[in-house]
């Protein structure tokens, strides 16, 4: 009988590829792009039914258990989230400041020419 | 010496036409920059027949003196004083900062920082941001954080601002000892129309922070 995180494991596989298959619909995501979450969520599904393929990596790490070896995948993956979040922050920033000073002083240099 | 005032300006309706003209008296070129505004800043500045260089949206202190300094020195600035919207110094103090930059590249000013007046986060706020000044640049200004200052075009060039918002007093203070700029210091009368306008507490964490920055950053 299947544990109940396997079961949650696959729900949200199914999620993530419904979702992304979505986006791809939408257009807002390339086929590329489709593809690459579509093979994440079948990863993750796999490995969610056969955890026994974590073994070696757990093993030669050192990990305890299979759940702390997803705990700090997950801390990873936050930190490179927030790391590339503020970069594109920073530099959509940059950009409208750059736009929205260029055109205050355009504006007015248009104004003069007149 | 062909000297623009620039004029930051956010929300400041009751008191922008007063300050341009007050400083007009001393400035003939006057350039205001209305950091999108919701109130009736644009249209009281136009009001007064300057130049009025309109951000679409708000950006920040910082990048309302860059605009209007850039604007300055594309029309012929030599010099630029930079003084704030809300009345809160004298346009009449700007003949003694021209006259002290004939000898300097920029004119600090510095209010009365044991005036009663000033609210004590400010004061506090003050003494920690001119301490860490000295320790990483080695310069001491009494008051890095007064908006009226002075400079020559050609400091203007030298400093390469960054900043967008109310960092831009501590950058300017801070690139002065890190490019050895010749600077002086002059004191003025200030009016606190608003207690609760200017920096706050984060900003000054975020200041300190920065000054780091601008000492390691090339």
């Amino acid at each position: 009988m299947p544990l109940g995180i396997q079961v949650l494991g696959l729900v949200f596989s199914a999620f993530i590829l419904y979702l992304s298959f979505l986006y791809y619909k939408k257009k807002e995501f390339t086929l590329t792009e489709w593809g690459f979450w579509a093979l994440f969520a079948a990863l993750f599904a796999t490995v969610s039914i056969f955890p026994g393929l974590l073994d070696p990596i757990v093993t030669n790490l050192n990990l305890g258990r299979k759940l702390d070896f997803f705990i700090i995948l997950g801390f990873m993956f936050l930190i490179a989230a927030t790391f590339y979040t503020y970069r594109i922050t920073r530099h959509t920033d940059k950009r409208v400041e750059e736009l929205v000073r260029k055109m205050a002083i355009e504006r007015e240099e248009k104004k003069r020419n007149k | 010496m062909k000297t623009f005032a620039v004029i930051p300006a956010h929300n400041e309706e009751r008191h922008i036409a007063q300050v341009i003209r007050e400083t007009r008296k001393y400035c003939r070129d006057v350039v205001v920059v209305d950091d999108g505004s919701r109130d009736k800043t644009p249209e009281e500045a136009k009001k007064a027949g300057i130049t009025v260089l309109r951000h679409a949206i708000n950006l920040g202190k910082g990048a309302a003196l860059r605009t209007g300094s850039e604007y300055s020195i594309r029309h012929g600035a030599e010099a630029i004083v930079f003084i704030d919207s809300d009345g809160q110094h004298s346009p009449a103090d700007i003949p003694r900062l021209l006259k002290e930059l004939e000898g300097a590249d920029i004119v600090f000013t510095y209010r009365n920082l044991r005036s009663a007046h000033m609210p004590l986060t400010k004061k506090f706020g003050n003494l920690v941001l001119n301490t860490l000044l000295k320790l990483l640049f080695g310069i001491r200004i009494i008051d890095t954080q007064c908006g009226f200052k002075a400079m020559t075009s050609k400091a203007y060039k030298t400093l390469r601002l960054i900043s967008s918002d109310y960092n831009i007093e501590s950058e300017i203070a801070a690139k002065t000892g890190k490019y050895r700029l010749r600077f002086r210091q002059a004191p003025i009368e200030t009016i606190y129309n608003d207690r609760y306008k200017g920096t706050t507490p984060i900003d000054g964490i975020k200041i300190a922070m920065m000054m780091l920055w601008w000492k390691f950053s090339r």
